[in-house]
């Protein structure tokens, strides 16, 4: 551990925990990252089992936030994917509370923002394309490549139309994952230059640490900001997935 | 507002009555109270200036570098070296382009119409 830990790639560093050994030539291990996202999901978990353990009328406060939640995704899900797709609640509540928990939880020091890492959040958007897919599949047979011929489209348009439609739905994991990537991994660079500024110009002397109050405030506001890209990323991450699954229902469009 | 002491009856302080006995009548009229917008849709209206840009970009760039990839992809199994990532790029920009178009206009559907907007007649042709 030599480099810089100012440095603001630092923070998206991989260390093992409980280190497994290399198996074929990989390397397995309990990471920082896996850390995270246990503990996302056992705070999502908690929060959503423990305050409606007692199931009272009028609810306690967390009581009040878990139905909230709960009530959150199931109105989304009715506006974007349709009344029929609450079959898919679970998949887009499980999305949507994984997302927004590990990114605030990425904020506290010292922890780890898992959706810095594309990996991450490639597999989560490869898995609801591969949901749709093989659901619209399942549901349409083979109407549901209509999908990609629009109607109302004459023959000698077609053969050009076919293609970019094809190439626009297999896009749309890899714009769905950048998203979600680009915004954590640019937030918290900035954030960290920010405050690598701080500790620079605190130790250049008296002067230093009084014009270290300017970025100190600037981080102060950033992680305000971060608070408000994290749900906001976690939310449009779960709408689109809506939206997507709204096509394998409705595939002739 | 099934109840009949509902929207007369006492707000509470009256002694005889349990302080929910009014709670259907409260929450029904606080939900006429409520914009009808559903809850969704006002709140990706609310979304930045930025992150709708960063929705945009991504979208343009997804499709670009999906048609650049399966260009490549056709290439090596077919051994026609730059032509099927010359024409599978440009296929790629053109849906990128689509993709652009098309998240926009689910913006302006999402976005609620700015009050004093004259009624022009829609040409959208999605």
């Amino acid at each position: 551990m030599a480099e810089n830990p100012i440095e603001p790639i630092h923070q998206f560093r991989i260390r093992d925990i409980v280190p497994f050994g290399d198996v074929g030539g990989i390397h397995f291990g309990f990471t920082n990252s896996a850390l995270l996202m246990v503990v996302s999901v056992v705070a999502v978990i908690a929060l959503m089992l423990l305050p409606t353990a007692q199931r009272r009328l009028v609810p306690t406060r967390m009581q009040l936030i878990s139905e909230q939640l709960f009530t959150f995704v199931a109105d989304m899900i009715d506006a974007s994917a349709g009344h029929e797709a609450m079959r898919f609640f679970p998949l887009v509540f499980s999305l949507f509370t994984f997302v927004l928990f590990s990114n605030w939880l990425g904020l506290l020091p010292y922890s780890f923002t898992v959706a810095s890492q594309v990996i991450v959040t490639a597999t989560l958007a490869v898995l609801v394309f591969l949901t749709v897919l093989i659901f619209g599949l399942m549901r349409n047979g083979l109407t549901f490549f209509r999908l990609f011929v629009p109607s109302g489209i004459p023959w000698f348009v077609i053969w050009l139309v076919v293609p970019i439609e094809i190439v626009s739905f297999i896009s749309r994991p890899v714009s769905h994952s950048l998203r979600l990537w680009g915004n954590m991994l640019a937030g918290h660079i900035v954030l960290s230059v920010f405050g690598g500024m701080v500790v620079g110009l605190a130790s250049l002397g008296v002067f230093g640490a009084i014009a270290a109050v300017l970025p100190l405030g600037m981080a102060v506001a950033l992680t305000a900001l971060e608070l408000l890209v994290g749900a906001l990323q976690a939310f449009v991450f779960a709408v689109l997935t809506c939206v997507y699954l709204h096509d394998a229902y409705h595939p002739v469009h | 507002m099934a109840n009949p002491q509902g929207p007369v009856g006492p707000q509470g302080k009256d002694g005889g009555q349990s302080p929910t006995s009014d709670l259907a009548a409260r929450i029904a009229r606080a939900q006429g109270e409520r914009p009808s917008a559903d809850k969704p849709a006002s709140v990706g209206a609310g979304v930045t200036g930025a992150s709708r840009a960063y929705r945009l970009v991504a979208e343009f760039v997804a499709a670009i570098i999906v048609g650049a990839g399966l260009g490549y992809g056709i290439d090596l199994v077919a051994g026609t070296k730059p032509w099927a990532m010359v024409v599978m790029l440009l296929i790629g920009f053109a849906a990128g382009v689509l993709n652009v178009v098309r998240s926009a206009a689910e913006m302006n559907a999402a976005a609620a119409v700015p009050p004093g907007t004259p009624a022009v007649e829609d040409d959208d042709d999605e």
